[in-house]
């Protein structure tokens, strides 16, 4: 034998150890594992909510927020449409009010939020200063600029109350939570082949979601990245505005900065609570919000530290625009971080804002938390990056960033979730069904195993091994990526290996031709594979342009199947061309038979 | 051993009419079936009722399941709590839909009992358990219950959420649950649950982002495989290979609609696994037809098909007979879902080798002789 073969036989030999060693740790029950094969490949098979059931979530959507969150966005607008309506600014002029100007409408109508006690948030105020002003508005000016809303009370009257209307509430409820489900199915498909189950139910405002599976951890795992909101925001910080007259007295344990007073900052493990609850104390402007973000610790005060920024509200760039997000690591400290690009739109705002801005600083909220405030040096475009800060170790960063890149991708939340109920549950398949569905699983190779041998022989035998092959190296992949494994799912693994012989028999069915022509068994071999291949690559490829297809565009148990659909054809592809040629060539090269039997 | 004896020539095209007329015959009518009877969807894409209950005493999923059989649910799920001993989340189908005029009944009655402009919204849920109403203002629970009632409504039980963020009233009504729950009572007697500790409606796994990924990724696949076809054997090939694909899905899906199977997630699945199988399989043919036509110059594709076709035969039987074996000891071995997808997938299979035969292969030559002048023979 030539050393090209052998270092084709090193490579059949090599896949199939690895294949082995990635499926071991889902064998561990039966056949213990060794740690340091769990510590390399630590996924494992993830047994179906058929098979072994799971964890059951049910979160509810906090519509009133996503409603509020619509409402304040109605009276930005509504507050720059008066401008027009008093004839301060041109109707064309609307969308690029400067804040002189929209100080000045505000002085002579000043819209509000009103949340209502019995908590329903769905009023605006307009409060006019002189009645000139206030006879100009009519329910025809409102019906023709906010169809979303209607006059509650006091029109011609000084102060107005406009409410959303009730129609227009309740699509706003079935939309939010519809975007959720979305979202979160979006988010969990982006963790891999998990196949769980995801109900929304609308009426109550509510998701259900089951995820299979056993593991504590990743279970934690993915309850963190199905809940985060990753609304991300760009703001400016206000350094200029005298921020002084808003930070009133702190309470113990809250420091003012020291040389400008412009932020107050708290160490210590509830520091960030300590300072939330003084924040809620402060007069901040409507215009203006106070947020929180990391600071650097402080082990004399305390240890970790948080610190407030004092910003505008208004988000003029947001994660809506984003188009893509993808783990970095910095330059300098190589710390990991998290790079995203904007869209067209999110790129001119963004040019747009860091433009007029030069020399602030741009906050980068996600949800909650101002991420990091850098001064802004120059215009940016559609490239940016968010960096976690130097606080965690190396891995959690890592793991943080990656969890980041998975949520920002699937895109935000409507509105935040609220875990409303948390269960373990059992399968949905008795069972009976599932060791039935083993059994036959089993009897279906073994069935094909025969029919092969008995058919062609010797061929039939090569065939055999690579079937065998096949099977532990797509066990080994769907382990390796910790796939979940249903019992449909196992009947589609058995069907594969039904299929997968094809290329087999192709191959094989050449072979005979050749033969029968009366060629040796080594030119016969060589023949052989050289005419099939063509058959067995258009046939497979063209599945796997399906495949990909599907896995691009489908979501749910839809890229589940395109998953495994495509690993198959990937490992069919491998053991029936090149590993059982290696078989072949030993028998016609190596033993040299005379005769080679293929039935 | 052989099945097929080499050098064997079989006219295939002599015998497509008949076959692709009783094959057509098969698709058309498995196309109306999806109208009438029309598919019997299964809780993945219809939704239906969720119970959680407790039993008094010992009891095993198993014949929880089997008694909810016995008493005519179709493939209910039971799922045991964990950490609950003898709790189970019971999944039927099932679900008391109101009728319209009862719906507008019950609305116009609350509407008139509690006065203008006090209910802002009132909506019945999908599965008939339960009325969300959102009123301004309070309203005392008995009245409301009175008001339903008023309107034909049977309220199990007012919940009054007048304090929450989102303030409202949900009536549950008597339904599937409850009929359930005796139906528990009578075989289980005394080990029964008391009342079922939560009835929900649940809406379909498969719901409508879905079906739009679902349709938009079928296109895109459709388009793609015709752009490859057309690129790595010819344009004449590609329509072909694509017809007899959505045929065997078609047909699959017909006769399981016929049989008033229950489609379910997994029966998509089945159906792409088909349609991926039928592919491959007219490919196969393909390739060898696309050989012999560079080789034999002086033939007709007509002979080409079959000749290419009949040198195929053998492969196209082990490799059908394979697939079979292992799908048949599902059939035989398996139950419920496992059993309902190797009945597809045989189906698929048997459809889907005769149509790369006498489908994707006639139509090719339909190509042909549209585009080109070569097969006057």
């Amino acid at each position: 034998m030539d050393r090209g073969w052998y270092f084709r036989l090193a490579i059949v030999i090599g896949s199939s150890v690895l294949g082995f060693l990635a499926l071991w740790p889902s064998l561990d029950r039966w056949f213990p594992c060794p740690d340091i094969v769990k510590e390399t490949f630590d996924n494992q098979i993830n047994p179906g909510l058929d098979i072994k059931g799971g964890l059951r979530l049910m979160y509810e959507v906090e519509v009133d927020e996503y409603i509020r969150d619509r409402r304040d966005r109605l009276a930005e607008q509504v507050q720059r449409q008066c401008g027009v309506l008093i004839g301060i600014v041109p109707e064309e002029e609307v969308d690029e009010i400067d804040k002189a100007t929209l100080e000045e409408i505000r002085e002579r109508c000043k819209v509000e939020r009103v949340d209502k006690d019995d908590g329903a948030i769905r009023a605006i105020r307009i409060t006019f200063s002189n009645e000139e002003d206030a006879k100009k508005l009519s329910k025809t000016w409102v019906k023709d600029y906010f169809r979303d809303l209607r006059v509650a009370s006091g029109v011609g009257d000084l102060v107005v109350d406009l409410h959303m209307r009730e129609e227009q509430l309740t699509n706003m409820r079935e939309t939010a939570v519809r975007q959720s489900e979305r979202t979160i199915t979006n988010r969990i498909d982006n963790l891999g082949v998990l196949e769980p189950t995801i109900i929304a139910r609308p009426n109550d405002g509510d998701i259900i979601i089951e995820i299979p599976g056993a593991q504590e951890t990743s279970f934690e795992r993915i309850k963190s990245i199905i809940s985060r909101t990753a609304q991300l925001q760009f703001k400016i910080v206000d350094d200029e505005s005298d921020s002084r007259a808003i930070f009133t007295t702190p309470p113990d344990g809250i420091y003012l900065n020291a040389d400008s007073q412009t932020y107050a900052e708290a160490f210590g493990e509830d520091a960030r609570d300590r300072l939330r609850a003084y924040i809620a104390t402060l007069p901040v402007p409507d215009d203006h919000e106070v947020a929180i973000g990391r600071q650097d610790p402080d082990p004399e005060r305390g240890g970790e530290g948080w610190r407030t920024y004092y910003m505008y509200r208004v988000a003029d760039v947001t994660g809506e625009d984003l188009d893509d997000a993808a783990v970095g690591f910095d330059p300098q400290s190589g710390s990991p971080e998290v790079d995203f690009t904007m869209n067209t739109r999110g790129a001119s705002r963004m040019a747009d804002l860091t433009g007029r801005s030069l020399g602030k600083r741009m906050a980068i909220v996600l949800d909650d938390r101002v991420e990091s405030a850098p001064v802004i040096q120059g215009q940016i475009g559609a490239r940016g990056r968010i960096t976690l800060g130097a606080y965690l170790d190396r891995n959690e960063l890592l793991q943080e960033a990656k969890d980041l890149v998975v949520v920002l991708q699937a895109g935000a939340l409507p509105a935040p979730l609220r875990p409303a109920n948390e269960q373990l549950i059992g399968p949905t398949l008795g069972q009976d069904s599932v060791q039935k569905g083993g059994a036959a699983a089993f009897v279906g190779v073994v069935l094909v195993l025969v029919f092969m041998a008995v058919y062609y022989q010797v061929a039939g035998l090569v065939a055999d091994a690579m079937v065998l092959l096949n099977l532990q190296l797509l066990l080994g992949i769907m382990s390796g990526i910790g796939a979940t494994l249903t019992l449909p799912g196992v009947a589609a693994i058995a069907l594969t290996v039904g299929m997968a012989v094809d290329a087999n028999v192709l191959i094989t069915e050449r072979i005979r031709e050749e033969l029968r022509l009366g060629k040796s068994p080594r030119s016969a071999v060589e023949q052989g594979y050289a005419r099939a291949y063509s058959s067995v690559f258009d046939s497979q490829l063209t599945t796997a342009i399906a495949g990909i297809v599907l896995w691009q565009f489908g979501t749910g148990p839809i890229k589940g199947f395109a998953t495994m659909l495509l690993i198959g054809i990937g490992t069919s592809l491998f053991t029936g061309t090149f590993c059982s040629k290696v078989l072949f060539d030993w028998l016609v090269r190596g033993v040299r038979v005379q005769r080679l039997r293929v039935g | 051993m052989e099945f097929i004896k080499p050098g064997t020539y079989i006219d295939f095209m002599r015998y497509r009419g008949p076959v692709i007329a009783v094959l057509g015959l098969m698709a058309t009518l498995s196309l109306a079936s999806l109208f009438y009877p029309g598919p019997n969807y299964g809780i993945d894409f219809a939704g239906g009722t969720e119970v959680q209950l407790a039993f008094n005493d010992e009891t095993v999923p198993a014949e929880v399941r089997e008694a909810l059989e016995d008493a005519g649910y179709s493939r209910p799920d039971v799922i045991s709590v964990e950490g609950k001993p003898n709790e189970y989340i019971i999944r039927v189908r099932e679900v008391s839909s109101l009728p319209e005029e009862q719906i507008a009944s019950i609305r116009s009655s609350t509407m008139a009992a509690l006065g203008e402009g006090v209910v802002q919204e009132m909506k019945v849920s999908p599965g008939g358990d339960k009325i969300t109403i959102r009123v301004s203002g309070a309203v005392h629970e008995q009245q409301l219950q009175e008001a339903l009632e008023a309107g034909g409504a049977h309220v199990r039980s007012i919940n009054s959420l007048a304090g929450s963020r989102d303030p409202r009233y949900e009536a549950h009504l008597v339904g599937v649950a409850d009929e359930l729950a005796g139906q528990l009572r009578e075989r289980f007697g005394d080990r029964a649950p008391d009342e079922a500790l939560r009835v929900e409606w649940v809406g379909p796994k498969a719901g409508e982002q879905l079906r739009d990924a679902a349709i938009q990724s079928l296109l895109y696949a459709i388009a793609f495989i015709m752009l490859y076809v057309a690129f790595r054997f010819d344009l004449r090939f590609a329509p072909g290979g694509v017809i007899a694909m959505l045929h065997d899905a078609l047909i699959t899906l017909g006769i399981y609609v016929l049989l008033q199977k229950e489609v379910n997630l997994t029966t998509v699945a089945a159906l792409l696994t088909i349609m991926g199988y039928s592919i491959n399989d007219t490919i196969v043919v393909f390739d060898r037809i696309r050989e012999n036509m560079v080789r034999v110059r002086d033939k007709s594709l007509r002979e080409l098909i079959n000749v290419s076709t009949s040198q195929m035969l053998s492969r196209t039987i082990v490799t059908s007979l394979t697939t079979l074996l292992s799908v048949s000891a599902f059939f035989f071995l398996g139950t419920g879902v496992i059993r309902d997808i190797a009945f597809a997938l045989g189906v698929g299979i048997l459809i889907g080798t005769l149509s790369s035969i006498f489908i994707a292969a006639p139509i090719t030559e339909l190509m042909d002789r549209r585009l080109f002048s070569r097969s006057q023979g």
